[in-house]
């Protein structure tokens, strides 16, 4: 017997919009901290302007950190007990400078099942993309939910 | 010739090597004295009919071919030869569809699918079997899987022996550098898919590790 998940299909297509997020020279500190990011174009406008850019850019994965502040409607799987993070994967695709606010848009884009070592576990996708106050689109970010027997 | 019969690009949602990455891989090996001819890319749980990879292919120098491993409720089964018409007759999302089912609808579309990593523990065909399921249309398996972990490339091997089934050998490489850890050795000349399923037809391959190509060693 084939295995049918239940979960709200409705969702497929809807963008949901979330923002703006201010990127500061705050924000940016701390992202630096959280992962010991040192590099001259993250710390100062002139240590990116030496680099290329126009001025302090934020490190590419700061995008996986907004990305949690963006809330998502539940998909209500009908599967298994136990929810956990399954993952993110970030595709930056212009620089994020500080002053910059970005918005953002997620959509559902894949709930399928897998089998391996520990059993079957349903997965949910959400796709976001990010874009800054001009429009142009800084990061797609991937985020996986699990959902285990 | 050489072919690793089992790995992932990043099509596949657990990948994160790319095939020009992975052919690029290729090319240092073969400097260090490995003999690798090429790859089939057994992405799981569908097929890339709209994928290409003839030019890396070509420029490379290296057999880019591509298959499925489709999860079933009797582990995962790896195919060889797929075509439309198979895609059409059996949901490759499904992940409790009966392997055997998958077996003879393959068969029927000149395609092939053999358990893959038998022995792997909690899902491997091994455990089917030991639980008193039985697989007649069984004759090969993939004895040899990069993947395994202590043990289950072992009990694979006693399931070949107890058997008396036929091994091929594949890295089931996620990653770069795993690539072509294990292959299979064909007697035939392999370029496309459906050559796949003709030399496995043939039964004149066996399992490799990569140093066993070591400066032709059993080439």
């Amino acid at each position: 017997m084939a295995m049918e998940l239940e979960y709200d299909r409705s969702l497929y297509g809807i963008e949901h919009k979330a923002g703006p997020f201010e990127i500061s020279n705050e924000t940016i500190d701390r992202a630096n901290s959280s992962t010991g990011e040192a590099g001259a174009a993250f710390l100062s406008d002139e240590g990116a302007i030496a680099a290329g850019y126009k001025g302090r850019i934020a490190p590419p994965t700061l995008c996986c950190i907004l990305v949690r502040q963006v809330a998502l409607p539940d998909v209500k799987v009908k599967f298994g007990k136990t929810s956990m993070h399954a993952g993110q994967r970030v595709e930056p695709k212009a620089p994020v400078y500080a002053g910059d606010q970005l918005t953002a848009s997620s959509h559902l884009k894949d709930v399928y099942a897998k089998t391996g070592r520990s059993g079957t576990m349903v997965f949910v996708v959400w796709e976001t993309t990010f874009s800054n106050q001009n429009g142009e689109v800084v990061a797609e970010v991937q985020e996986s939910f699990a959902r285990r027997e | 010739m050489y072919l690793d019969m089992h790995s992932h690009s990043v099509s596949s949602d657990d990948s994160r090597a790319t095939v020009e990455q992975y052919v690029k891989w290729i090319q240092v090996l073969r400097k260090r004295g490995h003999t690798v001819d090429g790859i089939v890319l057994t992405e799981h749980r569908k097929f890339d009919f709209d994928k290409d990879y003839s030019e890396l292919a070509s420029q490379y120098n290296v057999v880019v071919l591509k298959g499925s491993e489709l999860d079933t409720r009797y582990g995962h089964f790896l195919v060889y030869g797929v075509t439309q018409a198979l895609t059409q007759d059996i949901d490759f999302g499904d992940v409790r569809m009966d392997s055997r089912a998958l077996m003879q609808a393959a068969r029927q579309h000149d395609a092939i699918a053999l358990p893959a990593h038998p022995g792997r523990f909690g899902i491997g065909l091994t455990e089917y079997v030991a639980q008193g399921e039985t697989f007649d249309d069984v004759s090969i398996v993939e004895r040899f899987n990069g993947g395994s972990r202590p043990g289950e490339n072992e009990r694979a091997a006693e399931l070949c022996e107890s058997h008396s089934l036929l091994g091929i050998g594949g890295s089931d490489a996620h990653l770069t550098s795993h690539i072509a850890t294990c292959m299979t050795n064909f007697k035939a000349t392999i370029k496309k898919e459906s050559d796949v399923v003709e030399a496995l037809l043939t039964k004149e391959f066996q399992p490799v590790w990569l140093d066993d190509t070591l400066n032709g060693a059993s080439a």
